[in-house]
Formats: C-alpha cells, sequence, structure tokens
C-alpha cells in the first residue's frame, strides 16, 4: 500500500477559545499561511470523522509512544483526538495546549484529522475535563481510552467518564483483582458510568470464535450441554487477567443455561505470557470428548477434536498478533455496553 | 461438577455476541473445471482466505475435477501456486495452507464421463467418512458455460446430488444463458436435479462491499428514502464504464458484446437496487421479490428510440495509443458487435412512473466507473433576486462503486460577497477514508455465503429471466434493423454521438463520471 504522512501544522495555545479557533482554522486548511497543496486538498473535501478520541498519558515519553499508536490509529478511525498529559503531582500550575492537523494518503485515500495534546501541572491537571468538553466534535461518540492502570481515584478518572461514551483499557497491563473489580463497577455505577472496552477481551476474539466454532457443527452441538471442565494454560509471569477472562467468558455463557463449569488454571513458568492452551472436556451418553486449541509461535492456533481415543478433526487457522491500534480499533467500532465483556469479567472474579 | 440438563441445547451459545459470520457446516466443495482460470484467480485464493480468517469448518474439503493430466500432488503444487499470487493477502501462511491443502484431492475425467463419477462417488464417501464432511456438498460450476448442462446431468444420473443424507448445492458462474430460451433450458436442466433452493447463481457484482453498502445507504438512513421517487428525482443515471477493451477475452465477447457481458447482469442488478422497495428484511427471498419486481415493471423498450449500440475505433486512452475492436485478438474485422450500450427506460410503479433512467455500458471509455446518479428537480422557485433556477445546477446524489467507493451531494451556496451569487459545491464521503480497512474479496464473501445456505446476493431464477427477456426484446429490436455503421466512437470517447443525443432529446446530458 502506497502511504504518506504529512503533518500540515502545530501551534501551541493556553486559551480555549484560541484552541477552538485553530482547531477549525486546521480542520477547514484555512491557514493563510497553510497554502500548500495538501491543506488545499484539506479544504476542498469533507472531513470523514467517525469519533473524538481521549486518550491519557502520564509522562512525556508515554506522550511519544501513543502519539505514534494514534498516528496508525487514524487510518482506519478518522477522529478529532485529544491527548491528556496530566501531571497533578509536578507542582508549578501550568497549562498548555499544542493543536496541530495531520493528513494521511493511503492507496489513493486521504484521511484528515486533528490532534490536540493538553500538558498541564498541578491543580489544572485535575480539571483538564473541563477543557477537553467544549474541543469534542458535536454529535460524535467520544472514547476515553487509557493506557495503563486508570488512576481510579483521581477525580480526572470520574470526569472523563462522565464525558465519555466508552473507556477503553488493556487489562493485560498489569490489572489485579482490585483493578478489575473497579472496572466493573464503573459499567455498572449509576453516574458517570462509561462502556467498557478491553484490549486484552480483543486479544480472545480468535480464542472464542474458535472454540465457538467446534458447537457449530451440528453433531457436536448436543456435547455442549455436557461440558464438565475447562482447562486454561498461560504463562506464568505478568497479569494473568487474559486467562481469567477467557475462562469467565465461557463459565459466564455456560451459566445462562444453568451450568456451571469448573475452570482450571494453569500457570506455568515454561510457557510465553497470556493464554496459550485452552482446552474443553465433554461427557454425557456420547461418551468422553476433548476440544483443543493450542497457540503456535508464529501467529497460528491449532485445533482438534478427540472423541474417546480418536482424532475426528483438526485444523491451523491464524492467530493474529495485533498492534495495540488494531485492537483499539474493535474496541472503537462495537456499539455501546459489551454486555458479554461484563458478565465475563464478572464470572473470572467470582 | 457440571450440573445435567434436562433439555439439549438448540443453539450454540458460545456464538453468542461474536460478530462474525456464522460457522458453514463442515462440507466438500467440487470444483468443476478446477485447473482453470478462475478456480486459480479467484476461488482457491478465497478459500485460503476463508480458512486464514477462521471462517471454513474443520474438515472442510475440496475436491478438483478436470480433464487435466495431473497428479494428486502437482494440482496441489499448482494451486499453492495460484494462491501465492493471486491471494489478496501476502504473505501466504504456509501452515494454514498446508492445513487447508491436506484436504484438497483431485480427479481427473471429462466433465461427461460416466465412469468418472462414480471415482467421484467413492471419493466423496471418502471425505465424509474420513473428514465428517456429512454428506454436505457444493458443486461449484467454474467451467465454460457449455459443460454446464451435461455436469448437471451426469450428477443427477449418477445420483451423486441427492445421495444419503446433508444438504447439496451447486453454484453456476455468469454467464447464465445466452438468451431467455438457453436461460429457461439451463434452468429446466439444473431444476431436474436440484430445486430453486439449492441454486446459486453468481453474479459477483453483489458480492462487493460497496454494492451492499448501496441498500444500506437507501434502507439504513431515515433522510434519504422520502425523497427517492418521482416527485423529487428528475431522472436516473447508471454508468458502468471500462477503459480496458476486451483484453484476450475476443472469442466470448464476439458473442457477447456489451449486452451480455454487462447490461444483462451488472447494469440491470445496479438498476434494481437502486429502484428497488425497501424489503421486509434482508432475507433472500424477500431482497430478490424487490428486485424483480422493479424488473417486472419495466415499460416495454421501443429499441429504434431508446436503445443505442456503439463499437470502439482506434484512438487513445489514458496516453496511450488503442487498437479498435475489429483489430484485437480473435475478433473478425468486420464484427458487428456492440462495445457500447446505451438504454433509456421507464419503470412503470408508483414510485418511478414517467422518471427516466437512463443506463450505459462501454469499453474503452475514457475512464474506469461505476456508479449510480440521482438528479433531483430544482426547486419551484428562488427567492433571490435576479437569480434565475436555471442558473443553477441541480442537486446530485451520486453513489459510487468504483472506483473511490462512496457518495457525493452536489448542493447550491452562497459565494461570499455583497451580492447574492450561488455556486454548486460538492459534499464527498468516501467510503474508504471512513473505513480505511481492506475489504474482502466478492468470491470470499459470496463462497460463504453459498456455504450457509444464504442466497440474498445471488440471482433467483425468474430475475435471470426477467434480464433475458429485456436482452430478447433488444436484440430482436436490433435484428429488424441495419447495424450502424461501426466503429462509431473512438477509443477514449464516451461513446457514439447518438448516446448524447438519446439524452439531450429529454433535455439532460449525460453525467461525466
Amino acid at each position: 500500500m502506497m502511504q504518506s504522512h504529512s503533518e500540515l501544522s502545530a501551534r501551541t495555545f493556553v486559551d480555549v477559545h484560541a484552541i477552538q479557533e485553530e482547531l477549525d482554522q486546521v480542520r477547514w486548511g484555512l491557514h493563510d499561511g497553510a497554502g500548500s497543496e495538501a491543506a488545499q486538498h484539506a479544504a476542498a473535501e469533507a472531513r470523514a470523522s467517525v469519533l473524538n478520541l481521549i486518550a491519557v498519558v502520564g509522562n512525556e515519553p508515554e506522550l511519544g509512544e501513543i502519539s505514534s499508536v494514534l498516528d496508525r490509529l487514524s487510518i482506519t478511525n478518522p477522529s478529532r483526538t485529544l491527548i491528556l498529559l496530566a501531571q497533578h503531582t509536578r507542582e508549578a500550575d501550568k497549562l498548555e495546549a499544542q493543536v496541530s492537523a495531520q493528513e494521511r494518503t493511503e492507496s489513493g485515500h486521504r484521511v484528515s484529522t486533528e490532534r490536540v495534546i493538553l500538558h498541564a501541572h498541578g491543580e489544572p491537571a485535575r480539571h483538564l475535563a473541563s477543557l477537553a468538553a467544549p474541543l469534542l466534535i458535536p454529535d460524535l461518540p467520544v472514547i476515553l481510552w487509557w493506557p495503563g492502570r486508570p488512576q481510579f481515584d483521581n477525580p480526572l478518572f470520574d470526569d472523563l467518564c462522565e464525558l465519555a461514551d466508552r473507556l477503553v483499557v488493556d487489562t493485560d497491563e498489569g490489572f489485579n483483582d482490585a483493578d478489575l473489580t473497579r472496572l466493573l463497577e464503573v459499567a455498572r455505577r449509576p453516574k458517570a458510568r462509561a462502556s467498557i472496552g478491553d484490549l486484552n477481551w480483543a486479544r480472545l476474539i480468535a480464542w472464542r470464535h474458535v472454540a465457538a466454532q467446534f458447537f457449530d457443527m451440528p453433531a457436536m452441538l448436543g456435547r455442549l450441554a455436557h461440558i464438565h471442565g475447562v482447562s486454561v494454560f498461560h504463562g506464568s509471569d505478568g497479569s494473568t487477567a487474559q486467562a481469567r477472562l477467557l475462562g469467565g467468558w465461557i463459565r459466564s455463557r455456560m451459566a445462562t443455561v444453568g451450568i456451571d463449569v469448573p475452570i482450571e488454571f494453569r500457570p506455568d513458568d515454561s510457557l510465553e505470557h497470556g493464554v496459550r492452551r485452552f482446552l474443553i472436556y465433554t461427557g454425557g451418553d456420547e461418551g468422553p470428548a476433548r476440544f483443543s486449541m493450542i497457540r503456535h509461535r508464529g501467529g497460528r492456533l491449532s485445533t482438534h477434536i478427540r472423541l474417546g481415543d480418536q482424532d475426528v478433526a483438526e485444523r491451523t487457522v491464524r492467530l493474529e498478533s495485533r498492534a495495540i491500534e488494531e485492537l483499539l480499533s474493535i474496541e472503537l467500532t462495537l456499539p455501546g455496553h459489551d454486555v458479554l465483556f461484563e458478565q465475563a469479567l464478572e464470572a473470572a472474579l467470582r | 461438577m457440571a450440573q445435567a440438563v434436562t433439555t439439549p441445547l438448540s443453539q450454540n451459545i458460545l456464538r453468542d455476541g461474536l460478530i462474525l459470520p456464522r460457522t458453514p457446516d463442515p462440507a466438500a466443495m467440487v470444483i468443476f473445471g478446477a485447473s482453470g482460470d478462475l478456480t486459480a484467480r479467484k476461488l482457491m485464493p478465497a478459500l485460503y482466505n476463508l480458512a486464514l480468517n477462521r471462517y471454513l469448518p474443520s474438515g472442510f474439503s475440496v475436491i478438483g475435477v478436470a480433464d487435466t493430466a495431473l497428479t494428486e500432488d502437482e494440482y496441489r503444487a499448482h494451486m499453492e501456486q495460484a494462491v501465492q499470487k493471486f491471494s489478496r493477502t501476502q504473505p501466504v501462511d504456509r501452515a494454514v495452507w498446508q492445513s487447508l491443502a491436506e484436504g484438497i484431492s483431485y480427479v481427473r475425467m471429462p466433465f461427461d464421463d460416466k465412469s468418472g463419477y462414480g471415482r467421484l462417488a467413492a471419493e466423496l464417501d471418502r471425505l465424509d467418512r474420513e473428514r465428517g464432511t456429512a454428506g454436505n456438498r457444493v458443486f461449484y460450476l467454474a467451467t465454460a458455460p457449455q459443460f454446464f448442462s451435461v455436469i448437471i446431468d451426469r450428477l443427477g444420473s449418477s445420483g451423486i446430488a441427492k445421495a444419503g443424507e446433508g444438504w447439496k448445492r451447486v453454484v453456476v458462474e455468469k454467464p447464465f444463458g445466452n438468451d431467455l430460451k438457453s436461460a429457461q433450458g439451463l434452468n429446466q436442466a439444473i431444476h431436474s436435479v436440484f430445486t430453486e433452493q439449492q441454486i446459486f447463481r453468481i453474479d459477483h457484482y453483489l458480492g462487493k462491499e460497496t454494492v451492499q453498502n448501496v441498500l444500506v445507504f437507501r434502507f439504513a438512513n431515515g433522510i434519504f428514502e422520502p425523497i427517492w421517487n418521482r416527485r423529487y428525482v428528475d431522472h436516473i443515471q447508471i454508468t458502468v464504464a471500462e477503459d480496458i477493451g476486451i483484453e484476450r477475452r475476443g472469442k466470448y465477447y464476439e458473442t457477447a458484446g456489451a449486452l451480455r457481458d454487462i447490461f444483462q447482469n451488472h447494469l440491470l442488478q445496479l438498476l434494481s437496487i437502486a429502484a428497488m422497495e425497501a424489503p421486509p428484511n434482508f432475507d433472500a427471498d424477500s431482497v430478490r421479490d424487490e428486485k424483480v419486481k422493479v424488473l417486472k415493471s419495466i415499460h416495454p423498450i421501443d429499441v429504434a428510440k431508446d436503445v443505442i449500440r456503439g463499437q470502439y475505433g482506434p484512438g487513445w486512452v489514458g496516453g496511450q495509443q488503442v487498437p479498435g475492436y475489429r483489430q484485437e485478438l480473435n475478433v473478425s474485422p468486420q464484427s458487428t458487435t456492440e462495445t457500447f450500450v446505451a438504454v433509456r427506460l421507464k419503470i412503470d410503479n408508483w414510485r418511478w412512473a414517467e422518471t427516466p433512467f437512463y443506463l450505459r455500458t462501454g469499453k474503452r471509455l475514457p475512464s474506469r466507473a461505476s456508479e449510480i446518479a440521482i438528479q433531483f428537480k430544482n426547486p419551484p422557485h428562488l427567492p433571490f433576486a435576479k437569480t434565475a433556477v436555471e442558473e443553477l445546477t441541480p442537486n446530485w446524489l451520486v453513489m459510487r462503486i468504483q472506483p473511490h467507493e462512496g457518495a457525493s451531494l452536489k448542493i447550491a451556496a452562497k459565494i461570499p460577497g455583497p451580492v447574492m451569487r450561488l455556486r454548486t459545491v460538492n459534499m464527498d464521503f468516501f467510503y474508504g477514508s471512513s473505513f480505511m480497512v481492506e475489504s474482502p474479496d466478492a468470491y470470499e464473501r459470496l463462497v460463504l455465503d453459498c456455504m450457509l445456505g444464504d442466497a440474498t446476493l445471488f440471482a433467483r431464477e425468474d430475475e435471470v429471466e426477467r434480464a433475458w427477456g429485456l436482452v430478447d426484446r433488444i436484440e430482436a429490436g436490433w435484428a429488424s434493423q441495419s447495424p450502424p455503421p461501426f466503429p462509431n466512437y473512438a477509443a477514449g470517447e464516451w461513446g457514439p454521438p447518438e448516446a448524447d443525443a438519446l439524452i439531450e432529446q429529454d433535455g439532460k446530458r449525460w453525467r461525466r463520471p
């Protein structure tokens, strides 16, 4: 694919009206000094924007990383992006905004986006939501992406959740049980309630898809009612939230038809991080069966069905190792509350 | 321990919430014409990408059938090369290919060889036993059309099409007949073995994301439908323009022409989806019922007045000098085959009465473009002094299928300044800018739909026959006239001058797409 990326302008402001004015200027390519061909193109076409995205970062190095993820994300999700660098622990009050416009061309398509970086120290850092709100494009959904573990007790977190339609986190980033519980509370509280998206949940789509496919086969569907156990093998380093969620998912699904599934978690030092094997055991009149999924290096998943002592079906499919922007992109296209995720999370915490 | 359930599960609850298509039942796909171009370029790459993205079931198997001398290993190697060359995703994942290839076998036989069908039946039985395909079969006719009838006949007489358990479906590639009589004959032949619900007639145009998006555009947005009728629409232009010539397809094109190659299928499909009523739901029969109603409502065409044909001569396209149609490979130097056709038609129903539709398609036109363009009527009166309604460019809504899929709306705006001056501006929506993701190939969607038994995006018997009826009427009209002095447009022009006259006599002009 042919790609190009250019920054049309970048200026620094402190006043909300000045920022709004500058956003309009860059959005429509109206700068006096922006008579470049790129700016004229930007002005000549209607902008396709699908959402407002607010990302919260903790420090300058993180700002660089998140900015490049958002650059890549803008290809599939043209949006108004606000990056908040909120450092309330730094003493001297400071509030600074940088407005810029980006243009990307890929395979002949052009996407133009605007970005505002709001950098605050001290007290203004606690009230950044008041500055973010007027900078959003009306009538488009607001997604709050909080990389790392959110500061659940920071008032900024609640203020931003109030503003957002959806909060996106990555529970693979060191979430412990207390964090997972807080996350579930956010989805269920009456005020400042946002639907929750989790990049770790998006990583599990392939596992869930393949597990469901076993029982798409008419000959296998009957066995699902006789599920009597599940084993999740996973690496033991870092967060185990991914394994917990997968176990929570199958447990919560089966609970809808009154079946309680015992989940066995098998952490293993010799395995790489994340879920590596997922086994479903069924019994009943048709005899014992094992449905297994094994993750291999190189982004592949092999699946096996064993009926009694006979292997009946094997295949290999892709298990995409998705970049953060791809996972984010999946989460951004999901509508409203992800009830399945919330139920899986709840079951994982049980 | 798990609690016992008293009733079996009626549905797969693990599938809840997965925004992914259902997985088809394990099945065997028998591809007739397995060593041909279509299999190599489209079918096998589509199957590979479906496998890669986890859409194919375990045990899915392919039996290639052709009369080419190949061993099974050679056939698999040939298909692997095809996938490596034509897959839309690269590089090809060897392990995934290997997993798919394990289920690929090859039966060499002439399509009319009765004993060959015995070997095919044995191979299908083996797959049922060893790979759990459970009697589910897709028979894919990827051959030249002259073989369709004989293959269907042999599938019937050998018992393969009906044997045992499981579902049986047949996919028929276009062209589905070459006139109404042959289409009816083919339908009759297929119906002697398969029911209509088992037949999947492919028009790959309907598998395109952007064609489906026209339906979403019309029926998922409340603002368009109220003005989508004779009261507000002045006329509609549908264009399928190609800048290429006939490439190496001279032999086929000489017998087809633009009327059979594009008008009968792609153009009439676009007409149907632009003009149809909203179906009650998106199932196969509801959508196709509405499409057929459009074709039934087409007012009888006066061929002498309403149809223009053309043939390109030498000229320049995209800065390249190109030969005329009669100089192309396998084309007669006196050929009277049309490479361009423009048709004016009307639809006799309450929504469209007296609203003209102008359809055109051609080879070697100045650019490649497929679009449905709707011109709205001008406002009845302009309150702005010294600005006549006639000075305004009308509102156009254009749905572009390719290239640059999307929609644009042309609206009037005031030119800044003390004087009231109006100017037309374009509001453009590029599909690709909002969803810059790679769309699946049309064949992937259609193969998957067929395996799932969803015929919404396939042509139904009555639809195909209605379309051929229209083509026959035009052909009959042409047969009673002497052909125009071909060539009558130069490569790189928008068809012959008569095509301009056709629309200009109604006080309208063709859009430049």
